[in-house]
């Protein structure tokens, strides 16, 4: 592990500490080797993540807002007399490169509106559409591209799509 | 004027609970109902988090309290993956109106 992701990650465990005990002051005793401890066994299990800070500064708003956008709609639905949804599934094929994106952007696609992942192929993410009448391809592929910018990875060209 | 907000924010976030188990109990399927729980109770959950961030007294506890909503957002993500996973492995096909 290099020395800047040492200290980077020795700075978010300590917060974690900190966060965890609120502050205490002489919790330190056992959180300081406790965090080195956390540090070390990250670099065995973790591997080195490529992000990109402006991606990430990008991706919260976005996030929040579609994320709450998603769950106003669902509960729309869920209430509605009619109960309006024509779920149905769909095969996304992959722009992002395999490992942790595609596993990130399956989790984000299942808070998203409409949108749950259901298989992470290898060439496809499936994906169960609550509606299918809704335009969730352009949908899924704009998170794809916000997805690609956190992690400062760039798509695969698009093969044709249908 | 902050204990005001924090009324609203907690009473919008119980609705969103509420009508994800309206969604939980109406929708027809597991995949739709996962939909439902997830969706609603993450934004449920983080307009609750929102309105007790306004009364939090010290930073370690707000760090906390968006530690918890994250973790919830991970964790609900995840599991209705690895549901919809099992539900489509064991062949079980989606609803279609």
């Amino acid at each position: 592990m290099g020395f800047w992701r040492f200290c980077f990650r020795t700075l978010v465990f300590a917060l974690l500490w900190w966060i965890l005990t609120q502050g205490a002051i002489n919790s330190w005793l056992v959180g300081a080797p406790v965090v080195l401890l956390a540090v070390l066994a990250s670099g065995w299990l973790l591997p080195a993540i490529s992000w990109s800070p402006s991606g990430v500064v990008r991706f919260i708003p976005f996030f929040l807002w579609r994320s709450l956008y998603a769950g106003v709609d669902v509960a729309r639905r869920a209430l509605h007399p009619k109960l309006p949804i024509s779920p149905g599934l769909f095969d996304y094929r992959w722009r992002l490169p395999p490992g942790l994106p595609r596993v990130f952007m399956a989790n984000t696609v299942s808070l998203l509106p409409g949108t749950l992942s259901a298989e992470l192929g290898k060439e496809h993410l499936r994906v169960h559409v609550l509606d299918q009448s809704g335009d969730f391809i352009s949908e899924l592929s704009l998170v794809e591209e916000r997805v690609a910018r956190l992690f400062g990875v760039s798509l695969a060209d698009a093969e044709s799509e249908e | 004027m902050s204990e005001l907000l924090t009324l609203m924010l907690l009473f919008a976030g119980a609705g969103f609970f509420f009508a994800g188990t309206v969604g939980l109990l109406r929708f027809p399927d597991v995949y739709t109902r996962l939909h439902a729980i997830t969706k609603a109770d993450n934004v449920g959950l983080g307009l609750v988090v929102a309105g007790l961030l306004l009364q939090a007294e010290s930073w370690a506890v707000r760090g906390k309290l968006l530690l918890i909503w994250l973790l919830v957002l991970l964790a609900s993500a995840s599991v209705a993956h690895l549901v919809a996973r099992t539900a489509l492995r064991k062949g079980i096909r989606p609803w279609k109106r």
